[in-house]
């Protein structure tokens, strides 16, 4: 049997529905060392800013049950060293590519925006509305995200929107009351699709020392453990919007996929397993293929937001 | 490259009070690591733990490869629980390794603690490289802690011991020891330790010229410095700060490029 198993988003084709996510799968080179990146349906790359940034002091990451909490604090090349050095390998690579991007202001992101599509430097734009550590701790509550404003969300979404024609997708923050209403306002904005979820914002304290185990004190919780929350909001989520949701959040096996596709997510992406399992999308994508044969299902878009109630 | 590989634990030894030696099988690993690079290992299948454990290789064998560890968390506990003929998956390998260079006539090691791990590798390797026995202080809190005393005995090393309670050689710590060492001979030092001794290893060395190369830990997720989690800042690239993850541009760092300013005490 024939299975297709292209998704599209905006006006690209994806090969299939298996994304990995910003912030762990880097500019793609380390990974090629184990399969072939070319078969991923999309590479998200790590955020980019316009300049290089440094990052957090460390200790920036602790595990916790069934996942970890990270504040790396967009360390990334910068949009420069990003179009000169790490793009040739992964076009190179025949990859489709999302460029993962964050700005500090609306300028920020409409330059990084521009600046890709006409360096060719992507396929698909990511904008990451919703990184939680790049504030100060202290200041956290003070300095909210942009995806926790549906106002402000709309108005970076139309702002980039109107620059480019490349795919616009739009990574929201769990971190919010009802994540439909920022989904609902990216959608009004121009965004192609949503991406859900980003880290859910966590601590961790060493009791031995009274201290935070993260330099940042706060970090993003990824992994298993947030996986039932991350399934629920594209549920949400997509059954609000119209346009594709990409669904991540604890995504570790096939029928971790399964329950994001069927729940809603035009395509899901892998994150922190990754770490644990550099092949685990690959495994996914197999998955998938067995999964559409057993129960006799030509095309990988009829499964999605097929469930059952 | 082939960088996953099932191994088969062909010997899993206590060999002091919470320090376990495991030798795991696979060939085409053994062939593939060099002295100072890591493993990451999967400690159980599962969420729980739900990354993997790195771990210094100990030595290399044809091919089977050793890692010494200590118990210090859950990860390390489970990872001991394993028995000989189970399989584990192993990652690697990462990182860089021990430059050795043969412009040298004395090779000098401090290790304090589990931090000693990486050195019997390399004392096979400067022996086969150099035909030295590099020289070694041999550090820990009490006698049980000298872990591979035996092991460098029989390779010919040429062993200073300390313990913090004096319950074997000198009593104090091994920076105390580096200092009352001959100054004369033209040295290169390894170290691998508590951070607060590799900084006073990195102190003495500066002052004495000596070039010192140290093998950094710390937490971390991916190995393969995707996840940017295990950051040092290091002076590496020319001009300015550079945040350097221990998988990949160490474990192995030249302890003059590392910012010991910037990195806090805990």
């Amino acid at each position: 049997m024939d299975i297709n198993l292209q998704v599209s988003i905006g006006n690209i084709t994806l090969k299939n529905p298996v994304i990995v996510a910003s912030g762990t799968f880097g500019y793609g080179e380390e990974y090629s060392e184990y399969f072939d990146i070319s078969q991923l349906g999309a590479v998200t790359v790590k955020s980019l800013t316009l300049r290089p940034r440094l990052g957090n002091s460390p200790p920036r990451i602790v595990e916790t049950p069934a996942g970890m909490l990270n504040a790396i604090g967009l360390q990334n090349v910068g949009i420069e060293t990003y179009l000169k050095e790490k793009l040739p390998f992964l076009r190179q690579k025949n990859c489709t590519i999302i460029a993962n991007i964050y700005g500090t202001s609306i300028d920020e992101y409409e330059q990084l925006a521009e600046r890709l599509e006409k360096e060719g430097g992507a396929d698909a734009i990511e904008m990451n509305l919703s990184c939680p550590n790049v504030h100060d701790a202290l200041n956290k509550y003070k300095c909210p995200l942009i995806a926790q404003s549906p106002e402000w969300v709309e108005k970076y979404t139309s702002a980039v929107r109107s620059k480019v024609k490349l795919p616009l997708i739009v990574k929201l923050t769990p971190n919010v009351t009802d994540i439909t209403e920022p989904a609902l306002s990216a959608e009004k904005g121009g965004a192609d699709a949503i991406s859900i979820i980003n880290t859910l914002l966590g601590m961790s304290v060493n009791p031995d020392t009274c201290k935070p185990r993260l330099k940042n004190v706060v970090g993003g919780l990824s992994g298993p453990a947030i996986r039932p929350i991350a399934v629920k909001m594209v549920w949400d989520v997509s059954r609000t919007v119209k346009i594709p949701v990409v669904g991540m959040g604890g995504i570790c096996y096939t029928s971790d996929a399964l329950e994001f596709i069927i729940a809603g997510a035009k395509a899901i992406a892998v994150g922190s397993y990754l770490f644990r399992d550099p092949l685990a999308p690959m495994r996914i994508i197999q998955g998938l293929q067995d999964y559409c044969i057993s129960k006799n299902i030509d095309d990988i878009n009829k499964l999605v937001g097929s469930i059952i109630i | 490259m082939n960088k996953l590989h099932e191994c088969i634990i062909t010997l899993h030894n206590l060999v002091s009070p919470n320090h376990y030696r495991m030798v795991f099988q696979n060939k085409e690993l053994a062939n593939q690591v060099s002295p100072g690079q890591f493993l990451m290992i999967e400690v159980s299948p599962g969420y729980y733990p739900f990354l993997r454990r790195p771990m210094s290789i100990e030595r290399i064998f044809s091919d089977s490869v050793s890692i010494l560890y200590k118990v210090c968390g859950e990860g390390t506990k489970l990872l001991s629980t394993l028995s000989v003929g189970e399989k584990i998956n192993v990652q690697g390998p990462l990182g860089n390794s021990f430059p050795i260079p043969l412009d040298y006539q004395r090779y000098l090691i401090i290790a304090g603690g589990i931090g000693v791990a990486p050195f019997p590798a390399l004392v096979e390797k400067v022996l086969n490289i150099r035909g030295i026995a590099p020289e070694i202080i041999l550090a820990g809190k009490d006698f049980n802690y000298l872990l591979c005393e035996k092991d460098f005995r029989q390779m010919g090393c040429k062993l200073h011991l300390a313990t913090e309670d004096g319950s074997a050689g000198y009593k104090g710590l091994a920076t105390d020891l580096l200092q009352s060492l001959e100054e004369t001979e033209k040295t290169i030092v390894y170290t691998c330790g508590p951070l607060p001794m590799i900084k006073k290893v990195h102190e003495i060395c500066t002052q004495r010229k000596w070039l010192c190369y140290a093998s950094l830990e710390a937490e971390m997720a991916c190995g393969e410095g995707v996840c940017l989690g295990c950051v040092v800042p290091t002076k590496m690239e020319i001009g300015h700060e550079m945040m350097a993850c221990v998988c990949k541009e160490g474990p192995i760092f030249d302890t003059q490029l590392i910012l010991w300013n910037k990195i806090g005490e805990e």
